[in-house]
């Protein structure tokens, strides 16, 4: 047989060639490459006519073709089309997907070289880029304590192994601690969070470091050397009983982050009383002790029966060292304000989704009264403020406007994928405290995609909740009334509708640390800034950094399944290792000689 | 009634301006944002979607893009940048060639290089015309009196036949567009008595701007109504009192501070509309059509030209005076024949029309509602 004639084709799809593909550079590599004896560039989103490219096909004698494009597959058709009119193979397709194997690589071109060289070459990418075994320290590192940290930390300590689980805030528990239902069940969601908590408090096996952060990573995959800032926390963990005593007297108040800034806490607190671990922490910003250096209150010390404050506590830097990191950096809600025409911020009464959950959870400001925010005069600050009292008026209508900066491009384009859901369980939530409330949904579309979600959005609407197909432009004030104006696209008409109250269904962004991370260790994040996982499809909770695994919200929008479930995944695959003891190196290290060489010698067997 | 739908719908508007009408995915923002936007007349959403499923004789009977005033908020804030504001701004171009009964109008809005061939032709045979026959019963150094080379009577009397022309094409079109949207429709049907009630709106629209001026922002409609008013000024006085208008060279303040005025007004509205255009610095003027600035150049060469050859007559230069009213009229004409029945001028009639129109629409539903009701079995 003769030898194979290669005719190397660029084609890119869509928004124009990727601007940090250096297609000239490209183009002259190949030209180098064996056998290849042809090398053009098509353009744009061409229109392909397989005549004309039969044509040119014959007149190079070009024998097998390779299609080298950010998505080639689109191409494919054409191009075996034009191979059977020019009476070759037309199986002899070849195809270098630029995106499949290089996005969010420092220097993809250098990687679409790689690429490029396997697909002339006829070896599966795969199977040349392979990195380098190493050995693997048996203890992992956790970053983030919300349900994906505390699921995959008890999923590798069960199982008999080290865990270091690292929560920035002073509890674990994350978002999830302060959700009031799950759906579409209905499950209380502490009463399924909190053992879990406790268990990996009590486990072992896992050492449990909350109020620290990951200062510094160094080392290689598999021997990881890791600096983690345990924050002086000025209270002593084991003395402390969680008495309350210290925050009682405490004479400083500030919003209660846990509570979503809807209650009031106090420099000293406990974010919450399932709070693990289960001790209270001095806010140093807020505490006039520590503001005014040790001159002034120091009360909470006085009244302490264990001694536990120790308000002379330094900041703590542990080094441990582990084989492998899960980065469960979980979210944060999008900042409502940024969308002035619903007055989030202005009006009392528009209120988002953490809020929500606060304001309708039993262990709440409000016990888990729907109330109206009504104005109070706050003796201290000697101000009128709005506040959520137990005693307040109810709503008497509630509406939920979904898509807040989600799927939109002035925002966010992507789908937060949960907003849906959680929107029809407020809907719920309220028709069940307030059987007399009038409800409204106002929705894009829904995305009620999940096992037993779909009936859930049915039963809704059996329960009497109105479903407006329509997201509402603008909320406005006239006479202390909330106006809602939207159009009811199903029924042909705008509405101008008063309701006493407005949820806005925030989507989710990135937590601001992911993007530090990201850059200590060097994994890679896509447009959203969520973590780059190293196969959509096959490989999810993997990255390009060998040793360095992703679980849960900060690899992309899910719900609770579906972050339990990649929670577990990413353990197993940590486990994998630890048991082979045999990890690998980074696959953004392989240079473009090491996956040459090892094409070449695929290529010859 | 079958409907017919027509895929190339979109590909068609997109030739008048329409801009990502296939991004929208009707979540309703951009009507709900929209002040105008009331039961019967909801939009812009509805149009964007009779134009994705490509109702042609839908978007044709469709009032609504006149109901519109681009003050753009609608899209600013689409969540999907289909910009629904230009898309409208695109129909209103696409039903004034569709009331064209001519062809004309589709000609000029699909290629803008017809539109110059036009205005060209226009121009050269205005130019010779007026030379020919100036320099054949008069002489090119007179501006007024007898043997002027161009005498205000010939003119003006050019003017009003040029106007009763270009007026029976506008009407025949009104008529067109009357026919889309209320004759041919049983639901839309009127009786006479409906016209004549709310025939008032039609002058309240045309001089007043009423609806423009209830958009959130107030700055596009007060450019508008001093240039509309500048411009309906000078057509007054040139309809009118040209005579007493090209005398001189005494300046006459009756007529001539009106002129001013109205020069002035015209001049700067019509820089202020180029140099938002120039720096898009609005969402009005983000996108412009090819006509968007043809229009506005000749605008503003015709009220340059205007007031020069008026100044170098007073200043005593009857040549250079002759010369630019010979420029002027090679502005002015190839403007009003093309602009006022067949393109951008055409909307000083369908505007109001269809403010009126739309009024007249509710009546006349709600006249059937109640007739309906009536005949129910209690």
């Amino acid at each position: 047989m003769s030898k194979a004639r290669i005719g190397v084709y660029f084609c890119t799809r869509g928004n124009g060639p990727n601007p940090s593909l250096d297609y000239k550079a490209l183009a002259t590599y190949a030209a180098a490459l064996p056998l290849v004896v042809e090398v053009k560039h098509l353009g744009t989103s061409p229109t392909l006519d397989p005549v004309a490219l039969a044509k040119e096909l014959t007149a190079k004698q070009v024998t097998t073709v390779v299609i080298a494009a950010p998505s080639p597959g689109y191409f494919k058709t054409a191009f075996t089309r034009a191979m059977a009119l020019a009476g070759g193979d037309p199986e002899a397709i070849r195809l270098a997907s630029f995106r499949e194997h290089g996005g969010g690589f420092e220097s993809p071109t250098e990687r679409a070289k790689a690429v490029l060289a396997c697909a002339v070459m006829d070896v599966p990418f795969g199977l040349a880029a392979v990195p380098a075994p190493s050995p693997v320290h048996p203890d992992t590192l956790v970053v983030g304590g919300g349900i994906a940290g505390i699921q995959a930390a008890l999923e590798i300590a069960d199982a008999g192994k080290k865990v270091y689980l690292v929560e920035r805030t002073p509890t674990i528990g994350g978002h999830m601690a302060m959700f009031d239902k799950t759906f579409p069940t209905l499950d209380c969601a502490a009463c399924i969070l909190t053992p879990k908590m406790v268990a990996v408090d009590q486990h072992e096996n896992i050492e449990l470091m909350t109020w620290s952060e990951v200062e510094e990573v160094t080392g290689r995959p598999g021997a990881f050397k890791v600096k983690i800032r345990k924050k002086a926390r000025y209270v002593d963990l084991d003395a402390c009983v969680a008495c309350n005593d210290c925050s009682a007297i405490c004479p400083v108040s500030t919003d209660s982050e846990f509570d979503s800034s809807i209650s009031q806490r106090k420099a000293i607190y406990i974010p919450f009383p399932q709070a693990i671990p289960n001790a209270f922490v001095v806010d140093a910003q807020h505490c006039t002790y520590l503001q005014s250096g040790g001159t002034k209150c120091g009360a909470c010390v006085k009244k302490c029966s264990k001694d536990a404050i120790h308000f002379e506590d330094k900041d703590e830097i542990v080094e441990v060292e582990v084989g492998n990191i899960i980065l469960a950096t979980g979210y944060e809600v999008f900042d409502a304000t940024r969308m002035e025409r619903y007055g989030y911020g202005k009006l009392p009464n528009v209120i988002t989704a953490l809020e929500f959950e606060r304001l309708t959870n039993a262990s709440g400001p409000t016990g888990g009264t729907i109330v109206m925010k009504s104005k109070q005069f706050n003796k201290r600050t000697k101000q009128e403020e709005w506040v959520f009292d137990p005693d307040g008026p109810r709503p008497k209508s509630v509406a939920i406007i979904h898509c807040v900066g989600s799927r939109d491009r002035n925002y966010n384009p992507y789908c937060s994928r949960v907003c849906c859901m959680y929107s029809l369980k407020f809907a719920h939530l309220v028709k069940e405290k307030l059987q007399d409330a009038k409800c409204y949904e106002f929705y894009i579309d829904m995305r009620a995609y999940g096992k037993g979600y779909e009936e859930f959005f049915e039963r809704i609407k059996d329960e009497g909740i109105h479903v407006v197909r329509g997201v509402s432009a603008r909320v406005k004030e006239v006479d202390g009334q909330l106006y809602l104006r939207g159009e009811d696209i199903l029924e042909d008409k705008v509405v101008e509708l008063p309701v006493d109250m407005v949820l806005l269904a925030v989507g989710l962004e990135p937590d601001k640390s992911a993007c530090d991370i990201s850059k200590m260790l060097g994994v890679p994040r896509d447009d959203g800034g969520w973590f780059h996982e190293s196969d959509y499809n096959t490989d999810p909770t993997g990255t390009d950094r060998g040793g360095i695994f992703v679980a849960g919200v900060c690899q992309g929008p899910k719900d609770i399944p579906d972050t339990v479930a990649q929670a577990s995944a990413a353990a197993a695959s940590v486990l994998k290792t630890i048991l082979r003891k045999q990890g690998s190196e980074s696959n953004s290290d392989l240079t473009l000689a090491t996956i040459e060489n090892r094409a070449r010698q695929l290529a010859k067997n | 009634m079958t409907v017919q739908a027509d895929p190339r719908l979109v590909a068609e508007l997109e030739i008048y301006g329409a801009q990502d009408v296939l991004k929208c995915y009707h979540c309703g923002n951009c009507t709900a944002v929209c002040p105008f936007s009331k039961a019967p007349f909801i939009f812009p959403r509805k149009s964007m979607r009779y134009l994705q499923m490509g109702l042609r004789e839908k978007l044709k009977s469709n009032l609504e893009p006149w109901l519109c005033y681009y003050c753009g908020e609608c899209s600013e804030q689409c969540p999907r940048e289909a910009e629904p504001g230009e898309t409208m701004m695109s129909m209103r171009r696409w039903l004034t060639a569709q009331y064209d009964f001519t062809g004309i109008s589709n000609l000029l809005y699909r290629s803008w290089k017809m539109e110059l061939l036009g205005i060209i032709v226009l121009a050269i045979l205005t130019g010779l015309g007026f030379y020919m026959f100036g320099t054949a019963t008069g002489d090119i150094h007179k501006y007024d009196g007898p043997g002027a080379f161009l005498p205000s009577a010939v003119i003006h009397a050019f003017d009003w036949t040029m106007a009763t022309i270009l007026s029976t094409f506008l009407l025949i079109n009104c008529g067109r567009m009357w026919w889309f949207t209320m004759g041919r429709d049983p639901e839309h049907r009127a009786t006479p008595a409906m016209y004549a009630r709310r025939a008032g709106l039609l002058l309240l629209h045309f001089f007043t701007q009423k609806r423009y001026s209830e958009c959130d922002r107030k700055g596009p409609w007060r450019l508008h109504i001093v240039l509309m008013l500048s411009y309906v000024s000078m057509l007054v006085l040139i309809m009118f009192f040209l005579p007493m208008m090209q005398a001189g060279p005494a300046v006459n303040w009756w007529a001539h501070a009106f002129g001013y005025a109205a020069t002035a007004g015209l001049l700067i509205t019509v820089a202020m509309a180029l140099w938002g255009r120039v720096q898009k610095s609005a969402t009005h003027y983000k996108h412009s059509h090819e006509t968007d600035w043809i229009f506005l150049i000749m605008l503003f060469y015709v009220a340059l030209t205007g007031i020069l050859q008026h100044a170098c007559h007073r200043l005593g230069s009857p040549y250079a005076a002759n010369i630019l009213y010979l420029a002027h009229l090679m502005g002015v004409v190839p403007m009003l024949v093309l602009e006022v029945p067949f393109s951008k001028w055409a909307h000083m009639c369908y505007r109001p029309l269809a403010m009126y129109f739309s009024h007249v629409q509710v009546d006349a539903m709600a006249a059937k509602e109640s007739a309906a009701a009536e005949t129910l079995p209690a």
